[in-house]
């Protein structure tokens, strides 16, 4: 009798979990599907091919991939001293690459708001002629300044996974400092940089917070894909606020499934 | 004289290298055993260059090398697990060293053709590391590092990660490269079987010291510490204290009177092997010193051999053949006498 309540129990709990399960994904699947049906296929078709999104695609696409290249050329060499080498800052710097897990992005917009714009460093930049504030550089800016930190986390863990005495092999093979890296550890990291760097350019896609307080909301100018969602449902404008999301979410799915299939069920994040 | 270490000190997280003094000669394999944790790949590393050493120096042919970087030093070393690239193939891992030379893709070619002919690999070269038997990848290590033609090649553990066959099929492979190549070699291990069967000069390394250098059977024979004689198997290890008496040298332990020759008085540390103590029904009369009353109290047959605890006061392990066993017909509970030369006793002092 006890083992059959037990066994019931089991099963019942087990169902219930799955059951659970189960609904969040459909509540999850429901809400998207949602979106993409809200407006009808002809005036989203319209919507995407408008000039105001084609621009916030393109400026999208560029910024987001020249913010994406600046964060591999900063977050490799890092990344693998701070996996390699002990030295006075490093410990800071670990918890630095940890601040964004927890840091609102629209703090890290008005901090570099005030760096860029009326700080000592700002109007030096003003005066010899160079502006940032409220420009497509301001973008680049942000997106960087929010996603280099992620990278190196990414990065490190990498190298932190191969095993030092490759490299130490390849030293007494006669390969210098800078050989190690580019021939051993860097190849070696292969998958986690691809995947790494997929899911920079995803994040800087995306990115707001950072970006709405360092480069502003100027419809056609700094118009990202995000900031297009934000303009256009401000002024009620659904059906192009829909056609960013749309664009957004396609680009979300995609860079999942490229992270899934490089990094399958490993957890670097 | 190709390498020689002065007084290496280097202490790197709970591994300690303690005042090492090495010698290692023209085309020599020189073998290092210890437990693990002794501090031998901290040794192979420092002399390869991968450490710098807290203290001492490294020379080879006479020039110091100590500061000397690790891609210039022209040493070669193969790790236990053989680190073979997973990214590169066979060929592109055995060229590695030569491509760094910055030699033509032609010549590379050539060169790992040859090493891989030699090694036996010919027919691996486009495979994947992963692809490989143990046995395989340690042959690719070796060619990987032999193929630059090093002055020295450090072994790590280069047998222990294959099946038995293969250990022995590499260790006579492993044997002839000095002569074959004109390197020296220095080959750590924790298998005390690596040193007999291979038989050269060795070292025993413990706690980050080198306790003891010479040729295995003088090792065996001669254990110098406690440590060495119970790490190349010397089984019957006692404390006790040894004095002068009418009969000459005799060591009191637990109660029981043992002979032997040594100089020290008072508190020592005594071994006797195995192997050294005879099996008999009745007192034996021969020139043998030690004749002690003893009980059976466990038998452990391993193949060809049992291995037979005894109870004479102190707690005695002798090996037999099956075909002893059976003919004494030695059994569980049994009274046996148990002979030994006083000369079998090592005696160390007891200062630890």
């Amino acid at each position: 009798m006890k083992d059959l309540f037990r066994a019931y129990s089991g099963s019942w709990f087990k169902g219930f979990l799955i059951l659970l399960s189960g609904t969040l994904i459909l509540f999850f699947c429901l809400v998207f599907a949602g979106l993409i049906l809200w407006p009808d296929p002809h005036s989203l078709i319209q919507a995407l091919t408008s000039e105001e999104i084609l621009f916030a695609i393109w400026l999208s696409l560029t910024t987001s991939l020249v913010s994406t290249g600046i964060c591999a050329i900063v977050a490799l060499p890092v990344a693998y001293a701070l996996s390699r080498y002990r030295f006075f800052s490093s410990g800071l710097m670990g918890l630095i690459i940890s601040l964004p897990l927890s840091l609102p992005p629209l703090v890290a917009g008005i901090a570099l708001l005030i760096f860029f714009g009326p700080s000592v460093f700002g109007t030096f930049l003003q005066d010899i002629g160079i502006d940032i504030v409220y420009t497509t550089t301001a973008i680049i800016v942000a997106q960087f300044f929010v996603n280099v930190p992620y990278l190196i986390r990414v990065m490190r863990s990498a190298f932190d996974s191969v095993n030092p005495r490759y490299e130490h092999v390849a030293r007494t093979l006669g390969a210098s400092e800078s050989g190690v890296f580019f021939q051993v550890s860097l190849p070696m990291s292969r998958q986690a940089l691809l995947a790494g760097l997929t899911i920079t350019w995803s994040k800087a896609m995306g990115e707001f917070g950072a970006v709405l307080l360092l480069a502003g909301a100027t419809r056609m100018k700094t118009e990202t894909l995000p900031i297009a969602l934000y303009l256009n449902i401000a002024t009620g404008d659904l059906d192009l606020a829909i056609a960013s999301a749309t664009i957004l979410l396609v680009i979300s799915v995609v860079t999942l499934l490229i992270f899934e299939h490089w990094f399958g069920t490993r957890r670097i994040i | 004289m190709p390498l020689e270490i002065r007084f290496l000190s280097k202490t790197l997280g709970d591994f300690h290298l303690r005042d090492v003094n090495l010698t290692i000669k023209d085309n020599e394999y020189f073998i290092i055993l210890g437990p693990s944790g002794a501090g031998k790949t901290i040794l192979l590393e420092t002399i390869a260059g991968i450490h710098c050493p807290d203290a001492g120096s490294i020379l080879l042919d006479g020039v110091d090398i100590t500061n000397v970087p690790a891609r210039m030093r022209n040493i070669g070393m193969v790790y236990q697990d053989y680190m073979l690239f997973p990214h590169l193939t066979i060929e592109k891992n055995i060229g590695f060293g030569l491509k760094q030379q910055g030699l033509s893709g032609e010549l590379i070619h050539k060169s790992v053709q040859e090493i891989s002919e030699l090694l036996g690999i010919s027919h691996l070269l486009q495979r994947s590391p992963d692809t490989l038997s143990g046995g395989e990848q340690q042959r690719v290590a070796l060619a990987r590092a032999l193929v630059i033609r090093p002055r020295v090649l450090l072994l790590d553990e280069p047998l222990s990660a294959l099946d038995a066959i293969t250990r022995r099929k590499m260790r006579n492979k492993l044997a002839r490269l000095p002569s074959l190549t004109g390197i020296s070699i220095i080959h750590i291990t924790h298998h005390a079987e690596d040193l007999i069967s291979l038989g050269h000069r060795s070292a025993v390394m413990d706690g980050g010291f080198i306790v003891q250098v010479g040729h295995p059977d003088e090792i065996f024979q001669n254990p110098k510490t406690p440590f060495v004689a119970a790490f190349t198997g010397m089984e019957n290890l006692f404390s006790g204290v040894a004095r002068e008496s009418h009969e000459g040298k005799i060591i009191v332990a637990e109660s029981v009177r043992i002979h032997a020759v040594s100089s020290l008085n008072g508190p020592v540390l005594f071994g006797i092997r195995s192997e050294d103590l005879i099996f008999s029904r009745e007192p034996l009369k021969s020139s043998a010193r030690n004749v002690l009353k003893a009980t059976v109290t466990k038998i452990r047959i391993m193949g060809s051999l049992a291995w037979v605890m005894v109870d004479c006061g102190l707690s005695l392990t002798g090996v037999l053949t099956i075909q002893s066993l059976f003919d004494l017909k030695i059994d569980d509970g049994d009274t046996v006498y148990i002979t030994f030369k006083a000369s079998a006793v090592t005696v160390f002092p007891a200062d630890e």
